[in-house]
């Protein structure tokens, strides 16, 4: 209403200056008034403005961009985007769950530490190829009745029934993003640390990836942590399964164990110098 | 004494059963960066823990199943499907007495008892199967949804139809009872013109 008023309060500032209105200061609406004016003599007549001949005159017209047979300019160039987008488009290698539960009963992973893309690449079984555009591993169903392992594992992707598959044995599940500098850092730790290079921090994910990344139900790594903690109730229910008090777990510090949005390592700052040599971690100073 | 000291101290005092102190000690002294989740999330309770089970509101049923109180068992499914429908137990059949079902409000289990009445069996115990998928898991999500679809069907009121509908319904049936009786008055008169005339005649 107030918007309306100031239009109005316009329309009368603008009266006072204007001149007096006039049958010859008007002007009607634009398309209120049509052509009424017949073609005969001279001007409009004779051929009534369809030129000689052809199409146009026989109403019979060309439809537009048609060149009277030869290649149109709009069909010259053929559009076969096979390969659009794709260095934009991620991959996630897939690990399934039975793939996760045999590592895990023939002990090649340590399940007493929390699980990430540094745990399952130094295990040897699995590798990943950042250059390759693989942004990290994301976890499969195939397996999902027969998991029973509780981990604390931190993936790139995993659907709603894996994440009912770790959660109903008392596990924590968790997406994270890594940038694919973090990613080259993690997929060989060891190689990395050799360098001799601050560790840097982790970069957001890209605009596409934020909305999976801030959502509870994925168990993102940037969503509520009330709210994750009211979604696993609401999975137990979808699911059917009791959901383990995790309080009263005697790992409840390792299963809750997180990493921060800009840390790679648990345990280690980013901008923290590691020196495998002296075995010594040199910090930054405190201003 | 510095936080430092303290921190390292309370550590040390706490159990560090299995996770190394060390990783604890990490933990307690643990990095903040500026995209840490008590930054994004200031005023949420940052711990995870197990919220308990949504209250039920008195009449309408909340959604939520206590999964004591059902009977799941499983077994075989049917259909094709070679070596792993031979071997895999699939199918689920969720099973429980629909009369002392306490987590079902009690005008919706008072319903449900008339309505699925036939659908007992002796001890009175209501059962819903599944077999629509090869996962065991999946199977149960979908007995425990068409559990829930059962029950809110119950909960549905139907919307009565409103004054225009009403209205729009008796103009139709006076038309057609207009139009039939037109069409019998018009047979008739037919019929009385084919017949001599009765009576007096002007």
């Amino acid at each position: 209403m107030a918007h309306l008023r100031e239009s109005s309060d316009k329309a009368l500032k603008l009266l006072r200056t204007l001149p007096r209105v006039q049958i010859g200061n008007l002007r009607p609406n634009p398309n209120s008034k049509q052509n009424d004016k017949r073609g005969r003599a001279q001007h409009g007549g004779d051929k009534h403005g369809a030129g000689n001949k052809g199409s146009g005159q026989r109403q019979n017209f060309m439809r537009l961009g048609y060149e009277t047979g030869n290649q149109a300019f709009y069909m010259r160039f053929p559009y076969e985007p096979y390969y659009k987008g794709h260095h934009m488009k991620r991959e996630y290698p897939p690990i399934s769950l039975l793939q996760l539960q045999v590592l895990v009963d023939t002990n090649r992973i340590d399940v007493s530490q929390p699980v990430d893309i540094a745990t399952l690449c130094n295990s040897g079984l699995l590798s990943l190829k950042p250059a390759e555009l693989q942004y990290g591993f994301q976890l499969t169903d195939e397996g999902l009745d027969n998991f029973k392992a509780k981990i604390n594992i931190e993936v790139q992707h995993a659907s709603e029934a894996v994440i009912a598959a770790v959660e109903r044995n008392g596990g924590v599940i968790r997406t994270a993003y890594y940038d694919p500098r973090s990613l080259q850092i993690l997929a060989n730790p060891k190689k990395w640390f050799e360098k001799g290079v601050p560790i840097p921090q982790r970069m957001l994910p890209p605009q596409d990836a934020v909305e999976y990344y801030t959502d509870a139900k994925n168990r993102g790594y940037l969503a509520n942590p009330e709210e994750i903690s009211k979604e696993r109730l609401v999975l137990a229910q979808k699911y059917g399964y009791e959901l383990p008090r995790i309080e009263d777990d005697a790992d409840y510090e390792m299963l809750t164990a997180a990493k921060d949005a800009r840390q790679l390592f648990l345990g280690l700052e980013p901008g923290w110098l590691v020196n495998l040599v002296d075995k010594t971690i040199v910090k930054l100073k405190k201003t | 004494m510095n936080k430092i000291t303290r921190a390292f101290i309370s550590v040390l005092r706490q159990n560090n059963s299995g996770y190394s102190s060390a990783t604890l000690l990490g933990r307690q002294l643990s990095y903040q960066s500026d995209l840490s989740l008590d930054k994004i999330y200031p005023n949420a309770r940052l711990q995870l823990y197990t919220p308990p089970p949504p209250p039920g509101s008195g009449d309408k049923f909340n959604g939520y199943i206590p999964m004591d109180k059902l009977e799941i068992s499983y077994s075989r499914s049917s259909g094709p499907g070679g070596q792993h429908v031979n071997t895999v137990n699939t199918k689920v059949d969720i099973r429980f007495k629909l009369a002392e079902a306490e987590w079902i409000p009690t005008k919706t289990r008072e319903k449900l008892l008339q309505v699925l009445a036939n659908k007992l069996n002796k001890e009175g115990y209501y059962f819903i199967k599944s077999d629509l998928t090869r996962s065991q898991q999946m199977n149960l999500a979908d007995a425990l949804e068409k559990l829930r679809t059962v029950i809110r069907a119950q909960e549905v009121e139907p919307v009565a139809p409103s004054e225009e509908t009403l209205e729009k319904l008796r103009r139709r049936q006076e038309k057609a009872a207009r139009q039939r009786l037109q069409l019998k008055r018009d047979r008739s008169k037919v019929k009385a013109d084919r017949r001599a005339p009765s009576g007096v005649d002007f």
